[in-house]
């Protein structure tokens, strides 16, 4: 504690003391190390602006020219990019366009050519899921009174899709705002293989090494951080929906209609199950070294992995473990998030906090206050996984409390209680569901990454994440034992999307139209106001 | 309700162009320096471009674990180096004589120092005597109290407080490294090499961990350097670095992973049989493997030409002992283990295999052996974790076994060293927990010898009774993959990982 104290006291005069390993001074090389991520972060921004676009692009075409009934299901690419891994994608690229194609550098970071592979590898997934969040809620911004009436009164489409962005970019805003700081800190994968000497390295190394001052002050750099993005993103949702949170002249997001149930979901359940199934009649621990990295064959669909074990059972027999907990996280993060994101005053500053700690450097601090139980690794992701959904919660919450039809039913003499249950709740909720099934996939990653603390699943379990983390140093030789996961994983997140908005029973179908009317209604009182 | 479209939109693009002007020089910041050292040629030989794979940890002190970083790239030298049969070799000493028991006389070469002024013995017995206060102390010296002074003519005379007949050997060692007395500046614990070495090349830019310059040291009293110049890149991720090599943008990668040896060209993969040994360490104190039966029945489990021919991918030759192929004159001097205990049952026993993944092999090697445990009949778990979360549980005793690579020879060359710090009872990095009154006797007899043939058949009789305990198996002897570009020559492909580039290297 004294030691803290000291280290502030010298902070204060711009000093951040010396790294108890080398002996170097800290300041300098954090600074350096915060620089080269800021910017790796912000070109990796850019990628998933593009990828956002791209995924939002087709609703906003057909939205703003009010033929969004002609959009069909979509969303598979997007969940499978949300699904892919950061450092799957980073050693594809480094092996595919660095070397053997050596269209771009495969290490290293010394210019701008040097900046496109890392970017893309952490701006893929990132834009898929903002894009998928966006492309979500566009949808019910296009059903809003002004949008009828701008495309009655002749308005150029480009202008409604523009302005529909402008309604919608605020909920997400949030969000964006902790992938700057999730991207700044906690890319230590994509650094590792494309070896940029970022800050997430810098603060992963030091916390392995006990080097508390480099830990103290890459820490430090990173909450400064998310403070800063946390007041950007407020100040610019301010800028764009200001007046009209404050006038609570702000239409709900509710989809027009409810996509029509679909049966593509059980399709893609079926194939996943399927697969599992088959992989379940093998042995996913039988050791063959002289059978190491085969091509799939009938014996071995899937072939076999470093260590001759056939794939296609590993990923069976691992898939119980894997979705059970990663489902349960989930659930436990989707409760936590919504719960604390109510309360905005309360989660907001710890929101910023948590997602300023690198998820790795959340998994030791948990380890070291819950010891290396068997809950600690799903505790440790839990930790930070409700973040996310609390910041989205609150952003809609937000915009849900200045709309029309809430001011409405308080008008109508509705307690608090009555508004939370009947109006609030049922508009967050359905998107913030969605939204944590989009990130199932990550969470059933994120438990690998503690693996090598002590605290994940130990190899030889046929953990997904495991089973891509210890077959990626071969994903040249055997690309096939990296795919199959990764497939696997893609399909749990495309099947998790696709069932959100498809699979429905028809009373909820019911339900929903009726609560549809009831919100055109509402919304109709304010038709006249000047947009 | 939100309003339609504003004028004001249109002047943004402006302004960001302007931010964007403004930002320039500082994104240029925001890149590593150092990058496109394509290698100017010139007449006077060209730059050798090495990709390292451990980082400086410890700001280029040669009392830790920079030590090795600083000989391999031809920075620092000792008195003494490691000839190809594991006997001391002259280096910065010319020759040397043993007065007495506890005294030896070392006669300098003519050398300089890199900043220019002359390798006097007085300057070689301040460095030593440096070295011996250093805190921690460096490996070389642990257990050692050793005495450095200046004796008449070109001489140092070292005096230790027991008779040590190793000490060539262990002034081989790159912790011992002979630095100008501009190097010991403020801080003690961490003196200088930048420019103050006597090697081949001299560092002239350290940044961070990222890189390092060095540049060819015209005075080196082995003869001018044939490379002008080193830049050496550090590069942890094994991936990266031998994705370094395949693009051409270095010359040299140490430690090529197994994993990636395939995607190598045949002609750029240099392997070389090191005195690196993987091996089970099975818990004496503690547990299950506290039985010696039980030790028996493990030993009698593992098949090491497995792991030699599918998990190192025939890099690395099948465990014979704790010294390997690499260390010459083991073989010949070999004994057969005795007193080995008859196997018991192992009967469903549970045991805990610790090891970590730092090198990516060694969980492979860790879930193989659980595999040829459990058909034996033990119930296994495996522990896996980072090294240095690892070290502390594992050397108090926490889990029934251990899996991990040691350089056997590294730190001072001595093969005797190793046998007492890790197998003796009071040894310091003694994993196996042993402690076995046939072992120490056999270690402190060959401690006491000095004829080096003897020394050396002694310590195989200790490998003996350590081997007659069955405290450790020996896995693999791991053979180093060095990825050299098909342009580059002279490199130096040691065993005992010391020393990398030379006089010779060139592109």
């Amino acid at each position: 504690m004294t030691l803290l104290g000291r280290w502030l006291a010298g902070l204060a005069r711009g000093d951040a003391g010396r790294s108890w390993i080398s002996g170097d001074e800290v300041g300098p090389g954090i600074l350096q190390g915060l620089g080269i991520s800021l910017l790796l972060m912000a070109v990796a921004l850019m990628v998933a602006a593009v990828t956002a676009a791209a995924i939002t692009s087709r609703t906003l075409w057909l939205g703003s020219r009010r033929r969004l009934d002609e959009r069909g299901g979509g969303g598979g690419a997007s969940a499978v990019l949300a699904a892919l891994p950061e450092f799957l994608t980073a050693s594809v690229l480094a092996a595919v366009v660095g070397v053997q194609l050596g269209w771009l550098p495969a290490l290293g970071w010394y210019g701008p050519q040097w900046t496109v592979l890392p970017a893309l590898a952490l701006g893929l997934p990132a834009g898929a899921l903002l894009g998928r969040m966006l492309d979500d809620m566009l949808p019910g911004a296009f059903a809003e009174p002004w949008a009828l009436a701008s495309a009655a009164r002749g308005v150029p489409a480009r202008s409604i899709a523009r302005q529909a962005l402008r309604r919608c970019v605020p909920g997400l805003l949030p969000n964006i705002g902790l992938f700057v700081v999730g991207l700044t800190g906690g890319a230590v994968a994509v650094e590792q293989i494309f070896d940029i000497p970022g800050l997430g390295r810098t603060t992963l190394q030091a916390a392995i090494a006990q080097d508390l001052p480099v830990l103290q002050a890459g820490t430090l750099a990173l909450v400064l951080l998310a403070a800063a993005a946390g007041a950007l993103a407020r100040l610019a949702a301010r800028l764009l929906i200001g007046p009209a949170l404050r006038d609570g002249a702000l239409q709900s997001l509710h989809r027009p209609t409810p996509p029509a149930p679909r049966a593509t979901p059980l399709l893609y359940g079926a194939v996943l199950l399927g697969g599992i199934a088959t992989g379940l009649t093998r042995d996913p621990l039988a050791l063959d070294t002289g059978a190491k990295l085969q091509s799939p064959s009938w014996t071995h669909p899937f072939g076999t992995d470093a260590l001759g074990r056939d794939v296609l059972a590993r990923i069976g027999h691992g898939a119980f473990g894997t979705l059970t907990l990663a489902v349960a996280i989930s659930a436990a993060a989707l409760l936590t998030g919504v719960a604390l994101g109510l309360l905005p005053r309360l989660s907001g500053p710890l929101v910023d906090t948590v997602n300023a700690v690198p998820p790795v450097l959340a998994g030791l601090l948990t380890a070291g206050v819950a010891g290396s139980g068997a809950a600690t690794p799903a505790l440790a992701v839990a930790v930070v996984a409700w973040a996310p959904l609390a910041a989205h919660t609150t952003a809609l919450l937000e915009q849900e409390r200045a709309t029309t039809h809430v001011a409405a039913t308080k008008g109508l003499g509705a307690d608090r209680w009555y508004l939370l249950r009947h109006e609030l709740l049922p508009a967050v909720l359905p998107p913030v569901t969605r939204h944590a099934l989009l990130r199932l996939p990550a969470v059933a990653l994120a438990l690998t990454a503690l693996g090598f603390l002590g605290i994940g699943t130990q190899p030889p379990d046929p953990e997904w994440g495991l089973l891509l983390a210890e077959n990626q140093p071969y994903v040249e030789r055997a690309p096939w034992a990296v795919l199959a996961p990764a497939a696997a994983l893609a399909l749990l997140g495309v099947l998790a999307v696709k069932s959100a908005g498809g699979v429905r029973l028809p009373h909820r179908l019911a339900a929903v139209t009726v609560r549809q009317q009831k919100h055109a209604t509402a919304g109709a009182t304010t038709v006249g106001k000047p947009g | 309700m939100t309003p339609i479209p504003t004028r004001t939109m249109r002047s943004v693009p402006r302004r960001r162009l302007l931010a964007g002007l403004l930002l320039t020089p500082v994104l240029t910041s925001c890149f590593a320096s150092g990058g496109d050292t394509s290698g100017e040629d010139s007449a006077d030989g060209s730059r050798l471009r090495v990709a390292l794979a451990f980082p400086p940890a410890e700001n280029l002190s040669p009392y830790g674990a920079d030590a090795t970083l600083l000989s391999r790239l031809g920075v620092t030298e000792g008195l003494t180096a490691l000839d190809a049969n594991g006997s001391a070799a002259p280096a910065l000493a010319e020759s040397w004589t043993r007065e007495n028991d506890r005294t030896w006389l070392f006669t300098l070469r003519e050398a300089t120092f890199q900043d220019g002024t002359a390798v006097t013995p007085a300057a070689v017995a301040a460095a030593l005597t440096h070295a011996t206060e250093a805190k921690p102390v460096t490996a070389a010296l642990s257990g050692v109290a050793l005495k450095a002074a200046k004796a008449d003519g070109n001489r140092v005379r070292v005096t230790t407080e027991d008779a040590d007949p190793a000490l060539p050997l262990r002034l081989s060692s790159p912790g011992l490294a002979v630095l100008s007395p501009k190097a010991y500046g403020k801080e003690r614990n961490k003196p200088n090499p930048v420019g103050t070495a006597t090697g081949p090349f001299e560092i002239t830019k350290v940044s961070g961990t990222t890189s390092a310059t060095l540049d060819r040291n015209d005075d080196y009293w082995g003869g001018r350097a044939q490379a002008s110049g080193v830049d050496a890149r550090f590069i942890s991720d094994g991936t990266a670095r031998t994705n370094a090599l395949r693009t051409g943008q270095v010359d040299i990668a140490e430690a090529v992973p197994v994993s990636q040896a395939a995607a190598l060209e045949k002609g750029t993969r240099h392997e070389t049989a090191t005195t690196r040994t993987t091996s089970l360490l099975l818990n004496t104190d503690k547990g299950a493997f506290k039985d010696p039966a039980l030790r028996s029945a493990a030993r009698e489990a593992v098949d090491t030409s497995v792991f030699a021919k599918d998990v190192y991918e025939g890099y690395a030759d099948p465990g014979v002992g704790v010294f390997g192929p690499a260390v010459t004159w083991a073989a010949d001097k070999r004994v057969k283990p005795a007193g080995r205990a008859k196997a018991a049952d192992a009967d469903g026993t549970s045991v805990t295999v610790a090891t970590y993944n730092n090198r990516p092999e060694l969980p492979e090697v860790a879930q193989v052996l659980q595999q040829q445990l459990e058909k034996a009949g033990f119930k296994v778990k495996l522990e896996v974790r980072e090294y240095s979360r690892l070290e502390s549980d594992a050397l108090s005793g926490k889990f029934d076994a251990f899996v991990g690579a040691r350089n056997s020879l590294l730190d001072t060359g001595d093969p005797v060293s190793i046998l007492a710090s890790d197998y003796s009872c009071d040894g310091s990095y003694n994993l196996a927990l042993l402690c076995d009154k046939k072992v120490d006797k056999a270690v402190t007899e060959a401690e006491a010898l000095s004829d080096s043939a003897k020394r050396q058949q002694a310590a195989m009789d200790a490998e003996a009774a350590i081997l007659g305990t069955d405290a450790v198996v020996p896995l693999v002897h791991q053979q180093i993959i060095t990825g050299v570009g098909t342009s580059v020559q002279g490199v130096i492909f040691d065993p005992y990982e010391r020393t990398l580039v030379g006089t010779g290297t060139r592109r």
